[in-house]
């Protein structure tokens, strides 16, 4: 199957999406609510491309790419006026919403925009509401987190109003998977602390380095179907007990 | 992230016998779960906390998919709300009408200083943008009950009569 990439020919493969191939051919385009590990939802917008086709007779349309499937003999073009002005706007409302946020900041300024011309969001926070920490929480199989309310109170949260037996097991996929940095985790020498839960931490008994949380290992250990005894030890401990057995094989 | 812990926890109920009888009308899927969600606002008033947990167990859901809905949509309400429920219309036929005054005389009737509940849980006082009846503004609805060209001075007795 072919498309046309800001006027080049290439292959692609049936049932990709616009936005793998423009990655592949190593096109810089904004993504924030992009994650390989999850579906794709096209909640940022900032991905869009300009489509068209020889028999639309010059007519075009903005798509998301992120969720746009590639077609035979589809016309691509990913910096165009209409996609660069377009982007530019999306790029100065989420400004607006989260002027903290080194990634938009990094995008805004790319698009010529130093300072967002729209009101700045009062106590604003750097989430952008991009659903990606929601869709790894489930991946991960855990629903710990949701989207709360609607509209402009509309948070991502851990249902705390719902009693402490939370499903959130402290692993902070969630929080490393986070495009803007938003979820804030903070951890000492023997707790973890995030989404307003306190987690104790378990260690290696060979290293000291920190394992996880005990919820955190559980839920992995069944989840890969292995032993919960694996989860005991670091990586390195690991290591070093097969070097040490294999030393005494030769 | 700063606006967590905006929403206020409900209040529990700790009676679950009209959650059984609600639970064994529907069919016990994720797809009832609306459904339900509004058959405990009618019977609760509110959605309590223990009673939307109870909710995730028997439909196997998560609590915070449950949560998610229980907040998304304004007909459900996290805190109880009053017996009677009073709407004041403030779209732009009302508010040109005087509906701005007649939902003054409401605040001042049942002494409530925005919208809200009163502290005796008779009343739930709201603001609506247009309840599709434009040509009898300014319009309140009191417990479905469509009321037009609602004058300040019927206030009073419109309280009264609780809404009848």
């Amino acid at each position: 199957m072919k498309i046309t990439l800001n006027g080049k020919q290439i292959e692609v493969n049936p049932g990709e999406y616009l936005l793998s191939v423009i990655r592949r051919e190593g096109i810089e385009i904004p993504a924030l609510c992009h994650h390989d590990a999850v579906e794709p939802v096209g909640a940022c917008r900032l991905c869009i491309v300009e489509i068209t086709r020889p028999e639309w007779e010059g007519w075009s349309r903005l798509v998301t790419s992120c969720l746009y499937p590639v077609e035979e003999g589809l016309i691509v073009e990913t910096h165009s006026k209409l996609v660069s002005d377009t982007r530019a706007t999306l790029l100065d409302m989420q400004l607006a919403r989260c002027p903290d946020a080194e990634i938009i900041q990094k995008w805004a300024k790319e698009y010529g925009i130093e300072k967002t011309s729209f009101p700045v969001r009062e106590d604003a926070d750097k989430c952008i509401l991009c659903d990606i920490c929601v869709r790894i929480c489930n991946a991960v199989g855990r629903y710990a987190i949701a989207r709360t309310s609607r509209g402009i109170e509309k948070v991502v949260a851990v249902p705390l109003e719902l009693g402490e037996d939370q499903a959130c097991i402290g692993c902070l996929s969630c929080a490393h998977a986070c495009p803007t940095g938003a979820i804030e985790w903070k951890e000492d020498s023997n707790t973890r602390t995030i989404w307003g839960l306190t987690f104790t931490l378990e260690k290696c008994p060979v290293t000291g380095e920190v394992l996880g949380t005990p919820q955190q290992l559980d839920h992995f250990a069944k989840k890969a179907g292995l032993s919960r005894d694996y989860f005991t030890k670091s990586d390195k401990a690991h290591k070093h007990e097969t070097a040490k057995k294999f030393v005494k094989i030769i | 992230m700063s606006k967590i812990n905006e929403i206020s926890t409900p209040p529990p109920a700790h009676d679950f016998s009209k959650l059984e009888q609600i639970l064994n009308r529907y069919p016990r899927e994720e797809a009832s779960l609306i459904m339900i969600l509004q058959d405990i606002q009618d019977e609760y008033r509110y959605l309590p906390c223990d009673v939307l947990i109870e909710t995730a167990k028997a439909l196997n859901l998560p609590k915070s998919t449950v949560f998610s809905v229980g907040t998304f949509y304004k007909a459900f309400s996290l805190q109880p709300m009053g017996r009677h429920n009073i709407k004041v219309c403030m779209g732009t036929a009302c508010h040109v009408r005087g509906a701005v005054m007649v939902l003054e005389a409401f605040q001042r009737e049942l002494g409530l200083e925005h919208t809200g509940t009163t502290e005796d849980l008779e009343f739930t006082l709201e603001t609506v943008n247009c309840v599709g009846a434009c040509g009898m503004a300014p319009v309140v609805v009191i417990d479905e009950k469509y009321h037009g060209e609602v004058q300040p001075d019927r206030v009073k007795k419109m309280i009264k009569k609780g809404g009848k």
